[in-house]
């Protein structure tokens, strides 16, 4: 922060939010609060107004991932007798547990587990170990499949609000305290915000040169992710916005010359961040967005229950709703973003997304006729990362967009 | 007690010509009913049944992988992914729709894919919950066999009536309680059957129209009843624990009678899973089907307690003087990898011997399986029954 200026830049906040946010875990015990481990997508806002700090083992994994500790991290739970196949984020959080190693200290031990499975079922499984491991209570929120019809959704939803009605009850007795309604609708409010602006930090990726990537993107999501109903990441994402409107006002692109506009299906592969975004730069192409950073776009309905919003948002992310419904929502994303092709990465760690790439692959380029280019490998371990390979399989796709504009298509 | 020669009845060889060509008889149930498939391990058959259908339980196929690879990902279950092969490969013509229960990611895509690739089909989701530790799951459960109930009348074109409903409770209930008496029996005589002559037995009922799989059931239980104290003897014998999900390819019954192994207790989906416990005939339907599904044995993708993965293992073992425990690991089933470790752990705790026998459909290297199990049994017997944990 400069002495002139009032605000702090988006990066400077997300650097001093963050240092908080862990502080606050760390101390929790001392200032009479709670730690519960939670799946990135969950109803965190109910920790939020009852003083139990969510910590979330998936993002210090993509921490360790991104540091390029994947392999280490996982051969040491191997040994322990666990497999290769599960998910990078498990192998490396259930490594960390083994080493002690970690890109970013550490994160405190859990007293409570909520896992959510609109997610993936992998996360009840984790965390099955972890509350052997540690001898604490898991809480399974279970969102049966977002399916299109009006009657099995509106008994969905019931399910689910009675299920958050025991995670309250669950939460009283953890912390022996009322849980309080009127502060709940607070965290909701500042929820709501937050997630209306991170929605149109994302769109901003509709402009023609697109101010921002995914991989801005996949770096901003994180306060959405872990603090959630708090002001901090209303403003930060207040500041976010205005930034990136700034760029987009003056007409100035992630890549200055930019020519493919793609869509990414999965999450990212962690490791290689930057080097699938230089990649793709020399070519002219920019990978805008995907359904994975839209899964903390939450449209609260303010006017209803608490408990009933809460609901219907976390049971319709993407990873939840049925293959025909999710295609739409990627669809959606080409035509108001105005993409001309996709990158589609079947990743092994990735059971829950991944599972659907081949079918929404053929329903996406079928319906948009872009091309596709499907490539196998793993988020985090790079063991499976087959480096040659892909990058040549990139390459020749890049090639077959350039060709394809050659001839005006 | 002189043992006597062990002429097995024809209901038995009938029993296990079906369970190992089940689409011969899916073929003459065809032309009497609408057969729906449907996946292990929850969806209620009794409410399709009661709507005039005939439910069959789809269990893969081990026919080589053609079709189901540019579906699934090689690192998805070979269960998941074996089923969707016999369907899209194989035996598609033989369907009028499915149900498809949800119990994990793998299930879940299933069912997505399976619904675009037979869009002709009758289909609709089972959507199992995915926690059973709390008063929700209970109600919901309930809620989806409505829903269920609702849906099937609406394609069978009939009304599903109360009293249709616990006539096939009743039904169901008889073939569940003739295959544990069954299952009794073979437990007191382990020489009267091997251990695939039981569970083919068993597994006859997911295909076979289940009135007729009662009676040849009967007639084996008769037979069994009368024959039992000639072949007592549990000399040679000794008892072993299986868990798992699905005991697939079959031929490791054999292997585990060749080395003279008896299952005297299970958690299969494909077993006790299926046939422990009724379902109530009073009361609500839905409501009664929920308390069956919670008095289930444990299940590894869903469970009330993090600790039953092996508590339970450590009871049915103690419980039924289990001398061993063959755990049967489907490759790529997340939900046992997770487990695994920790099992084996407490295990070796306990001091029980425990072998995981890894299977895939298409690709089990049957004779690595062989010696593996050999060795363990060698090594169980000769050192003391300290088989130890592999």
């Amino acid at each position: 922060m400069t002495a002139a200026s009032a605000k702090p830049s988006s990066k400077e906040l997300s650097r001093v939010l963050t240092e908080g946010y862990l502080l606050d875990a760390r101390t929790a015990h001392e200032h009479g609060k709670y730690v519960a481990y939670t799946t990135a997508v969950s109803p965190v806002e109910l920790f939020v107004a009852h003083d139990v700090i969510p910590i979330y083992p998936e993002n210090h994994a993509v921490a360790c991932l991104t540091k390029r500790m994947g392999t280490e991290l996982s051969l040491a739970m191997e040994k322990q007798g666990y497999t290769s196949h599960l998910c990078a984020y498990a192998r490396s959080d259930l490594g960390y547990r083994i080493t002690g190693k970690s890109a970013m200290g550490g994160i405190p031990d859990p007293d409570f587990l909520l896992a959510c499975n609109a997610q993936c079922f992998t996360l009840t499984k984790w965390f099955e170990v972890l509350s052997r491991k540690y001898e604490v209570p898991l809480f399974v929120f279970d969102t049966p499949q977002w399916i299109r019809e009006p009657g099995a959704r509106k008994e969905i939803v019931k399910y689910c609000v009675a299920q958050l009605k025991e995670l309250i009850a669950a939460l009283e007795q953890l912390t022996g305290k009322k849980y309080d309604y009127d502060r709940l609708a607070q965290v909701m409010a500042y929820s709501q915000q937050a997630s209306v602006l991170y929605r149109r930090f994302l769109d901003m990726a509709a402009y023609k040169p697109s101010p921002i990537s995914i991989f801005d993107a996949l770096i901003h999501m994180a306060i959405t992710v872990y603090l959630r109903g708090t002001p901090q990441a209303v403003e930060y994402y207040q500041i976010l916005c205005d930034e990136i409107q700034a760029k987009a006002d003056q007409g100035v692109g992630v890549i200055a010359d930019e020519r493919f506009r793609l869509y990414w299906e999965n999450l990212p592969v962690w490791f290689k961040f930057k080097d699938h975004f230089n990649l793709l730069k020399s070519y002219g192409a920019n990978i805008l967005t995907s359904l994975y950073v839209h899964a903390w776009s939450y449209e609260f309905d303010l006017a209803k229950d608490p408990l009933e919003t809460l609901a219907e948002n976390y049971c319709s992310r993407f990873s939840n709703v049925t293959l025909e419904e999710r295609a739409e929502m990627a669809l959606d994303l080409f035509r108001r973003y105005s993409m001309n092709g996709s990158i589609m990465f079947v990743n092994r760690s990735c059971k829950a997304v991944s599972f659907a790439v081949y079918t929404l692959k053929e329903i996406i380029t079928e319906t948009t006729g872009y091309p596709a280019l499907i490539f196998e490998s793993d988020m985090g371990d790079p063991r499976f990362y087959s480096e040659a390979q892909i990058k040549t399989r990139i390459e020749a796709f890049l090639e077959t967009l350039q060709r394809r504009q050659a001839a005006g298509a | 007690m002189v043992e006597q020669r062990n002429i097995k009845p024809a209901a038995l060889t009938r029993l296990q010509e079906i369970a190992n060509d089940p689409y011969g008889c899916l073929a003459d149930l065809r032309k009497r009913k609408r057969i729906i498939g449907s996946t292990l391990a929850d969806v209620p058959e009794e409410l399709i049944h009661a709507a005039g259908l005939h439910p069959f339980l789809i269990l893969g196929t081990n026919n080589p992988i053609r079709h189901s690879a540019a579906l699934l990902p090689d690192n998805s279950c070979s269960l998941a992914r074996s089923n969707l092969e016999l369907v899209v490969g194989y035996q598609s013509a033989f369907f009028d729709g499915f149900v498809l229960s949800q119990v994990c990611d793998t299930t879940q895509h299933l069912g997505d894919i399976w619904k675009r690739k037979f869009p002709d089909h009758y289909f609709e989701n089972f959507l199992t919950p995915r926690q059973v530790a709390r008063p929700s799951a209970r109600a919901w459960y309930a809620e989806e066999c409505r829903r269920l109930r609702g849906a099937l009348e609406q394609y069978a074109g009939r009304a599903i009536t109360d009293a249709a409903l616990r006539e096939s409770f009743a039904l169901y209930n008889e073939n569940r309680a003739l295959l544990r008496r069954l299952y009794a029996i073979k437990r007191e005589a382990p020489a009267l059957m091997t251990n695939r002559e039981f569970f083919d037995a068993v597994k006859a009922g997911f295909f076979m129209d289940r009135g007729e799989h009662n009676e040849l059931v009967q007639a084996v239980v008769q037979w069994a009843e009368q024959t039992k104290d000639h072949q007592a003897s549990a000399n040679g014998y000794f008892r072993v624990i299986c868990v798992g999900i699905v005991v697939e390819p079959p031929a490791l019954y054999d292997m585990i009678d060749e080395v003279k192994g008896t299952i005297v207790a299970d958690n299969l989906c494909t077993a006790s899973r299926y046939i422990f416990y009724d379902v109530e005939t009073k009361g609500d339907p839905a409501e009664a089907l929920a308390d069956r599904h919670l008095r289930k044995p444990y299940f590894t993708p869903i469970n009330e307690d993090v600790r039953r993965i092996y508590a339970d293992l450590i009871s049915l073992c103690r419980d039924n003087n289990g001398e061993a425990i063959f755990y049967v690991h489907i490759k790529y089933c997340e939900s046992q990898d997770y487990d695994l470790p920790d099992i084996k752990a407490a295990m070796r705790t306990e001091g029980i011997p425990f072998l995981e026998l890894e299977t895939e459909y298409q690709t089990t290297h049957l004779a690595q399986l062989k010696t593996r199990l050999q060795a363990f049994c060698e090594s169980l017997f000769t050192k003391g029954a300290q088989g130890g944990v592999r």
